[in-house]
């Protein structure tokens, strides 16, 4: 398929999208992403490195998995090591020794989960502070300049989110025309257009109508790349899928979509085939630290006893350090993880090398087959995979969405 | 490289040990020499080992051993490995090839690894050692480990290096008639090791931490047997000028299983002709949150100050939030080449784990670069100089530590009794995660636990038995990571 490029031009952009290839049968993408500290390749999954590390790996460890853009919070890095520092040291680039691209979140969404006493107002999100207690307000402008402090490739706008399963429409209509309201104050406030990139996010819950809406409103606003968020709070996957399909359908082909929070395989890979592009979750890194190791035929718990005595890898054939044998692979087993588990941190360290690398190369597997046009068949085997080739066991919901951009699981 | 260098050839086994320079020829000097084992990097000589922890050195997974450590060897201590041994085979045991503790510990070939019975520093155990046996403590609990089966496990895991059984008891002054015992219990088990010819592993006869009239026997026997041994391995340094100063044992290697407290009384063991270290105050220093800068015998960079340096400095202080510097001034690890304090400073702050593991990097750099120093010194005949000197420029002592540790669960540690309240407290207090005792995966599921427990670490030394049995049955009641 030939490459096509784009460069939004009514609103500065530091970034540059080319789009590879296209599914011929899902809506799935390939396309390279352009950031300013270096080329990204989609469809991609992000590592949340929350406060600015990665669960014990070093910044070099986590290139070693092959990842080029990871996750901060600015929530957390608000909090510490708090702007001036930032604005001190030069950025979370400088501060954590990260050559490559950053993302970070308003820190909207974080306070809101985080805090019980959040509340939302025109003016933005008032919380106390979590030092002394005091009422504090974070605005849309203040989220934006503290992204430009932390100086992170991406930056997210301020969004009024609810939970999709929320039953009070009214409230849901009026989170979604804030949060385009709250765009355009970021817009506005944002100091670094040439060097950041201001991603919108579309809300309005599990209604298709309201998605809609936003959409237009949003992609009106032109902004580098487009987020899908209020997903990923316990809604229904069916619904989920609905959302992302509807909104996938209504953006624009050459800027990047990003939905927020997910990070199951399942998940991806079917959020793929809907026409998403990029995705983060702290799963698989939280997982590796209760002795989970993903794998393409499901979680194992490596604290079972059964692994006590296993001498095999972590998982068959994996490409990670931890599990590759031979130059600069560990070859570590099941037995060692298991033997570290809950008695030695290096241990969880082992796993999050491993679950990090399972993502990254789910996803680059991904790309592969969508731009040798077999997706279909790589979701194919990918079910199959994952449930020993029991159709009985594949969820309903992943055969209905897929269905949707026509592949059939069951056929 | 020395003008003096005597060479004592190949000793049995796969390891050998050359004298390459002592300043006077008598037994108790500082001395040069090089560890050889077949497979294995050369080991310079005065050096250190790590003191592992269920074979991995805290903090760091072995690809950053591999990539950054300048160490050559780790201690790892068999009661880590066999908590399995009451119901069945410990798994160890099974691993396939030719170095089963290497191959299931993932360490990177060129590794010299180290098997001691014991962790440095061990727990007292309930219970004395009899005639056959030690008392050990693994994860599961106290078990007891027969000479038999510890010469077993060392034929079978083949370390590197193995320290031989010693009666040693832990935390209690031993009496006249128990010390009479010591020597005759260590000099049996090792007669037994030594019968089971170990192929692929170095033996290192143990010196008891007792007066040496007490052990003349058992060190007489080992002159006698020297050329079946391949070291000495002192739990007392104070014990190395009365050991026989026969030429048949001076060319041994000697290593140290004392825990020196403070770089100044490593020096005095490398001045008795101590030859390698394991140095529990490199690990204590990184959990404390202390970066270690010293450097022999002066700093690199000139000091307006009178005063004794510090050795190290506290990572905690907010001072170094903003700090762009490295750890140390003259380090060149990874940690303060890639890296600053700031960033180190906001790791600790913020408890994520990656603070502790870049500490660890430089403390253990630190120790490299500290050895280093003192073979130059040696060779250039200045070590005595140089001691004196490093004596007037630094403290004598480990800076305190003032900040909290890291998150840790297990078994070797304590909690400080119902008193002392939380110590590891939620890096983020009054927000609403971890409130209700635990996070919540993607699926807004709670789970049980984090990979991190709420206890304090500290030594468990001197506390009550009672007490230690309630703290590990606490800790190996939970089920999380
Ligand atoms: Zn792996
Ligand atoms: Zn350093």
């Amino acid at each position: 398929m030939a490459s096509e490029s784009f460069t939004p031009v009514s609103m500065p952009s530091a970034l540059r999208f080319d789009l590879l290839a296209r599914c011929s049968t899902t809506k799935a993408r390939a396309a390279n992403l352009t950031l300013p500290h270096g080329p990204v390749q989609l469809p991609l999954f992000m590592p949340v490195a929350t406060q600015a590390s990665l669960k014990g790996l070093t910044p070099e460890q986590l290139e070693a998995t092959g990842c080029r853009l990871c996750l901060n919070n600015t929530y957390h890095l608000g909090l510490k090591p708090g702007q001036e520092v930032l604005d001190k040291i030069g950025g979370a680039h400088k501060l954590q020794g990260w050559k490559h691209n950053i993302l970070t979140d308003s820190g909207g969404f974080q306070m809101v989960s985080l805090l019980k006493l959040a509340q939302i107002t025109e003016q933005g999100v008032r919380f106390l502070s979590p030092h002394d207690g005091t009422p504090m307000l974070l605005t849309p402008e203040h989220s934006i300049n503290l992204q430009n402090t932390i100086g992170s490739d991406i930056i997210m706008q301020l969004d009024d989110v609810l939970v999709t399963t929320s039953p009070d429409h009214a409230r849901m209509r009026e989170a979604m025309l804030r949060s385009v309201r709250w765009l355009d104050r970021c817009i506005a406030a944002h100091a670094n257009p040439t060097t950041q990139n201001l991603f919108c996010i579309i809300q309005g819950g599990l209604d298709l109508e309201m998605r809609a809406e936003c959409c237009r409103e949003m992609v009106a606003r032109d902004t580098p790349g487009i987020a899908i968020g209020g997903l990923s709070g316990g809604e229904a996957k069916a619904d989920y899928c609905r959302v992302v399909n509807t909104c996938t359908s209504l953006l624009p082909e050459m800027k990047p979509r990003y939905v927020m929070g997910i990070g199951y395989p399942e998940d991806l890979v079917v959020s793929v085939a809907l026409g998403a592009d990029m995705f983060d979750c702290v799963w698989p890194t939280r997982t590796a630290r209760f002795g989970n190791a993903i794998t393409k035929y499901g979680m194992l718990n490596m604290r079972h006893a059964k692994y006590a005595s296993d001498f095999g890898p972590v998982e068959e054939g994996c490409g990670c350090v931890c599990c590759r044998k031979g130059e600069g692979g560990l070859n570590v087993t099941r037995a060692f993880v298991h033997h570290l588990a809950a008695k030695e941190t290096v241990g969880a360290h082992l796993l999050t090398m491993h679950n990090v690398w399972y993502q990254l190369e789910l996803m680059r597997n991904v790309r592969k087959a969508i731009l040798e046009d077999r997706y279909p068949e790589f979701l194919k085997q990918f079910f199959k995979d994952l449930h020993a080739g029991d159709k009985s066991m594949y969820p309903d919901w992943a055969v209905e969405a897929l269905k949707t951009v026509g592949v059939d699981l069951m056929e | 490289m020395a003008p003096n260098t005597e060479s004592h050839g190949q000793q049995p086994g796969n390891m050998s040990f050359e004298t390459l320079k002592s300043n006077i020829q008598h037994t108790t000097t500082a001395r040069l020499g090089k560890l050889g084992i077949s497979g294995r990097k050369d080991i310079e000589t005065p050096n250190f080992f790590s003191i592992g922890s269920r074979g991995v050195v805290p903090h760091l997974t072995p690809d950053v051993i591999s990539a950054h450590a300048q160490f050559s060897g780790i201690h790892m201590a068999l009661e880590d490995f066999i908590e399995r041994a009451t119901t069945g085979t410990p798994p160890v045991m099974n691993v396939p090839g030719d170095s089963p503790l290497h191959t299931f510990t993932a360490l990177p070939s060129h590794f010299t690894t180290l098997l001691a019975p014991r962790r440095t520093p061990a727990v007292s155990a309930p219970t004395g050692n009899s005639n056959t046996a030690i008392s050990i403590f693994t994860s599961t609990g106290f078990q007891v480990l027969p000479n038999k089966a510890y010469t077993t496990y060392i034929t079978k895991l083949s370390p590197d290096l193995a320290v031989g059984l010693a009666d040693v008891p832990y935390g209690t002054v031993p009496g006249t008639k128990r010390i009479a015992k010591m020597g005759d219990r260590t000099e049996t088990w090792l007669t037994e090791l030594l019968a089971a010819k170990p192929e692929r592993t170095a033996i290192f006869a143990p010196i008891l931490p007792i007066d040496s009239n007490a052990q003349s026997e058992y060190l007489n026997h080992l002159d006698d047997i020297a050329d079946r041994i391949h070291g000495l391995a002192f739990y007392d340094p104070n014990t190395l000028p009365d050991i026989p100063a026969t030429t048949a044992l001076t060319r041994l290697p000697r290593l140290s299983l004392s825990e020196p407290r403070s770089p100044s009384q490593i020096l005095r063991q490398i001045a008795l002709g101590m030859d390698i270290f394991t140095i529990p105050f490199i690990n204590s220093a990184t959990d404390a949150g202390i970066a270690l800068d010293f450097s022999f015998p002066s700093p690199k960079t000139k000091s307006e100050s009178t005063a004794p340096l510090p050795l190290g400095t506290d990572m905690w202080a907010a001072t170094h939030s903003t700090s762009l510097l490295p750890l140390s001034e003259s380090c060149t690890c990874y940690a303060c080449t890639a890296h600053h304090r700031a960033y180190i400073q906001h790791l600790l702050s913020a408890k994520e784990m990656l603070g502790w593991a870049l500490l660890q990097i430089h403390n253990h750099a630190m120790l490299s670069a500290f050895f280093s120093a003192i073979r130059t010194s040696i060779a250039a005949g200045t070590f005595e100089e140089d001691s004196d000197v490093f004596a007037r420029v630094w403290e004598s002592e480990m800076p305190e530590k003032t900040g909290q540790g890291p998150r840790v669960r297990g078994y070797h540690y304590k909690s400080e009794g119902p008193g002392e309240g939380k110590k590891n407290k939620a890096a983020w207090g009054n927000l609403g995660v971890g409130v209700d005792g635990g996070e919540k995966d993607a699926d807004g599921k709670v789970l049980e636990g984090g990979l991190v427990p709420t206890e304090g670490r500290g030594s468990w030394r001197g506390r009550g038995l009672r007490r230690r049995l309630r703290v590990y049955r606490e800790m190996h009641s939970r089920t999380s990571f």
